[in-house]
């Protein structure tokens, strides 16, 4: 049994740059696909409520604002939210998805009632590529017609 | 005029205000070196390079609220940690430094002063075991049990080691050793193996690890210091930080040739001999884990107090030859 | 003379809260008693309302360190009873994060090992590079903790070449990390001294108590899921199950350490052996009913998750049981007869995640055994009546 055998590194460190960052000086970059706060936008999303519908926080309220107008009000409580961006997997706009993440990951605050987002948006009209032709009668789903 | 003078000893050089400042720069200058071997920053930002920290932590604690548990002993409870801190820089007063006071002399180096600072030194552990034990917490007595114990362990080995230079020049009195060995600095080196006992039992007297029993955080929570919060809280700490100081004063004094010189010189080489020391002691702390108590006795009586004795023989039979 | 500890519900050893309560004589521990509770959190009651898709991250919140094992565990079941097959590379991707996950959850256990034995540059240096495995599953993951990698059918992310390049590297630097922690805590005597010889936990009783994990391990048992009921990918990966036969915290130690390396092993031919396709299935909303049982080795130990479906989109029952319930007893076992000083060091070293342990909590009044169903308002009244008229402990009297 040896004495001492950690001495050779902790000396070879003692003159070395700390491994640890200065933090609120100085900040790491997070890498690309970090999962940060999610957010809207607004003009691409057609209030399906999937994201309302999966969020397993309950983070996520879509509200109607008025029923004539398509007007939506869509309240993000990020107070709540677990950054598990479940709510970007199942929107299913199509190319662009009308939910995402952002990078940012310094959320603390004084008040949790101040990391509330709304948007109040126009239900958007998915652009429909040309309707895809029905090969057959959808016979093996009885009783739901083809559309 | 001297009663000022020795008053102005006793409170300002190099009595409480220098032992303060001195010892919150050797924590700082612990925590620095701890940190910096284990890869971290340590101490970043109070004052420069953090040099302030370990001040700014004494006066926040004293701002504290200072609790005195209901079945504790409230005199004894109250009283200890200010007595500690009385030990301990009456300890400090004894250090061969620079002395801008001659007539102050008499009253703080003399023969068989070394044997005065050692009792000084043991002084706080009774402490620390009175603290543990009036505060009536069962993990303060589980840690006063082990300070004790320890005790019975390190102190042995101390005496013999920090002796036998002594016994070497022939004299009782630190600066007189010190003296003695600027003039023949080859004779520093038979004392090498008593520089390595002393150096790990102040460790174990200072209770930093491996030696940290008393107070192992993840067994007995505060060990001794468990009940005390607040201003009663910072004495202790200062207590330790001067203890840190004085005890690697002694060491330097006594196997590195002591502060010679002209009172600069004699200054700096306090200084860089201290840090020496106390670099060497936070390696130490660095370098090992936590042991039990009974491995520390039987550290202690097994590989420590042989060596110390081994030290004692080099020492007289070299005392022959030079005769 | 015998006395009472209390080592917790708070105490600097302990991470969460949980009570052992210690009978000592001197430094030596006569008798141990353990006490759950104070972390319950309802979450399988929570489980019955939300829908499979939501219970992902339900489950993975069950911990932090072993996230992806719960959410893995769970993962499968529901997929047995979607009857849905996800694709191999799904898999090889959910599996890779697995190891890489058992790599991090190791390398923070040698950390909280050499903290609790007082070795805080063991901790220090293990912790940096810890860092490394951590960045890895962010990069992969997008989160340090809870990687939410899994989804129902699959995975959630695929993995680039620039980011298989990057892992490859990363595992270099840690296997070359890992082998010196394995010298450094084997030949430093004073953290050797520590561990070896405490926690002596005997073969027959690692098996009587049912003890599971790198616990079983370490005492010669040759248990492990990933070997004996190979889920998904694991009978195409060759790789070892490493045991000791010292029987104490050294021996654990060892094991993880090798676990470690073999971890690295399966990670590399994971990677190089990763197959082109789809990471995932579209899963159903809903699974018919049906009940499943899901075992899946986490680094703690074996994990499993009982799931029972009604045909609709929610779970009528999950029953979670988390390897560190199935070490507790073993735990006791162990730390009879030893010293108060190693009571950190051998509760830690069965790697305890207690608010996974904690599925139920039970009001049994200590004198009678009765149970009772207690509001909550009423706990805190009695709570704060049994404060007021507790007289003061004096349990040293000085003598004057």
């Amino acid at each position: 049994m040896k004495v001492a055998v950690f001495l050779p590194e902790l000396l070879r460190h003692l003159f070395k740059k700390p491994a640890t960052v200065d933090y609120p000086f100085k900040k790491l970059t997070v890498p690309e696909g970090f999962r940060g706060t999610p957010f809207l936008h607004p003009d691409l999303c057609i209030a399906c409520r999937a994201c309302e519908r999966d969020c397993p926080a309950e983070a996520i309220v879509i509200t109607q604002e008025s029923d004539v107008e398509k007007k939506f009000k869509m309240v993000i409580h990020n107070d709540r939210c677990i950054h598990c961006a479940q709510c970007v997997d199942s929107c299913p706009t199509n190319p662009v998805k009308a939910m995402d993440m952002d990078h940012l990951y310094e959320l603390a605050c004084f008040d949790r009632h101040t990391l509330k987002t709304e948007w109040v948006f126009t239900r958007a009209t998915p652009k429909r590529e040309p309707k895809p032709v029905p090969a057959a009668p959808a016979s093996d789903r009885a009783g739901i017609p083809a559309k | 005029m001297a009663v000022l003078k020795t008053i102005l000893y006793l409170l300002v050089y190099p009595g409480l205000l220098f032992l303060f400042v001195y010892g919150t720069f050797c924590e700082w200058f612990d925590r620095k070196v701890y940190a910096r071997l284990q890869n971290r920053m340590g101490p970043t930002h109070t004052g420069r390079w953090g040099l302030l920290q370990p001040v700014a932590d004494f006066f926040k604690l004293m701002a504290k609220e200072d609790i005195v548990p209901d079945a504790a002993d409230k005199p004894l409870f109250t009283l200890l940690p200010i007595v500690g801190l009385a030990v301990v820089a009456t300890a400090g007063l004894l250090m061969p430094l620079w002395n801008p006071f001659p007539e102050a002399a008499g009253l703080i180096s003399f023969q068989g002063d070394i044997i005065v600072l050692l009792y000084l030194l043991s002084l706080p552990t009774l402490i620390a075991f009175l603290a543990g034990w009036s505060s009536t917490n069962i993990f303060s007595q589980i840690g006063g049990t082990r300070v004790l114990t320890m005790l019975f362990g390190y102190e042995v080995p101390l005496f013999m080691a920090v002796l036998s230079p002594a016994i070497l020049a022939n004299s009782w009195r630190i600066a007189e050793i010190g003296a003695f060995y600027r003039a023949r600095p080859l004779l520093l080196l038979p004392n090498v193996i008593g520089f390595v006992v002393a150096l790990i039992c102040v460790q174990a007297k200072l209770e930093r690890t491996p030696f940290d029993i008393p107070h192992a955080e993840t067994e007995i929570v505060g060990g001794t210091f468990t009940e005390y919060s607040g201003k009663k809280l910072a004495f202790f700490r200062l207590m330790t930080d001067i203890e840190l100081v004085v005890s690697s004063g002694l060491i330097a004094a006594i196997f590195l040739g002591g502060f010679g010189g002209s009172p600069i010189l004699a200054f700096l080489q306090f200084v860089v001999k201290t840090l020496a020391v106390i670099f060497l002691l936070s390696l130490i702390r660095a370098l090992t884990s936590r042991i039990r108590v009974d491995q520390v006795v039987a550290f202690a009586w097994k590989t420590m107090a042989p060596l110390a004795v081994l030290q004692l023989l080099i020492v007289i039979i070299i005392k022959g030859l030079l005769k | 003379m015998k006395f009472n500890i209390p080592i917790g519900p708070q105490h600097p050893a302990l991470k969460e809260p949980i009570s052992l309560r210690m009978t000592v004589e001197g430094e030596v521990i006569r008798d141990a008693d353990l006490r759950l509770g104070y972390n319950h959190r309802g979450m399988e009651k929570l489980a019955e309302e939300k829908n499979w898709t939501q219970n992902i991250y339900l489950v993975e919140r069950i911990c932090g360190i072993c996230s992806h094992s719960h959410a893995t565990c769970y993962v499968q079941g529901v997929e047995k009873l979607m009857e849905i097959e996800p694709p191999k590379r799904g898999l090889y991707i959910r599996y890779l994060v697995s190891e890489l996950e058992r790599v991090h959850s190791h390398l923070l256990w040698l950390g909280v090992a050499g903290h609790e034995a007082g070795f805080d540059s063991f901790f220090m240096y293990t912790w940096r590079d810890r860092e490394v495995v951590m960045d890895l599953l962010e990069m992969i993951s997008g989160n340090r903790v809870h990687y939410a990698m899994n989804t129902l059918g699959g995975v959630r992310r695929d993995l680039d070449e620039i980011q298989i390049k990057k892992i490859l590297d990363g595992l270099v630097v840690l296997r070359q990390r890992t082998e010196y922690y394995f010298k450094i805590g084997a030949s430093e005597p004073t953290f050797v001294g520590r561990l070896a010889g405490v926690g002596y936990l005997s073969k027959e009783k690692a098996i009587a108590l049912c003890a599971c994990g790198p616990t079983a391990r370490a005492s010669g048992i040759t248990a492990d899921v990933r070997k004996d009921d190979p889920q998904a990918v694991y009978d195409e990966v060759p790789f070892d199950v490493c045991t000791a036969d010292s029987c104490d915290v050294l021996g654990r130690t060892v094991v993880r350490i090798k676990e470690l390396m073999e971890s690295y092993k399966i990670c590399e031919f994971l990677l190089r052996n990763l197959p082109a396709g789809d990471i995932a299935v579209k899963a159903p909303k809903k699974a018919k009913p049906n009940e499943v049982v899901s075992r899946y080795e986490a680094p703690r130990g074996e994990n499993i998750h009982y799931i029972r479906s009604n045909g609709t989109e929610r779970p009528e029952r999950l029953k979670v049981r988390a390897p560190t319930l199935a070490n507790y007893p073993a735990t006791i076992e162990m730390l009879k007869n030893g010293f108060i000083a190693d009571i950190p060091l051998i509760f830690a070293a069965i790697d305890p995640c207690i608010c996974c342990a904690e599925r139920t909590v039970e009001l049994v009044n200590a004198r009678s055994g009765e149970e009772t169903v207690v509001r909550f308002g009423d706990l805190r009244k009695l709570a704060g009546e049994r404060f007021a008229k507790s007289p003061v402990k004096r349990n040293a009297v000085w003598p004057f």
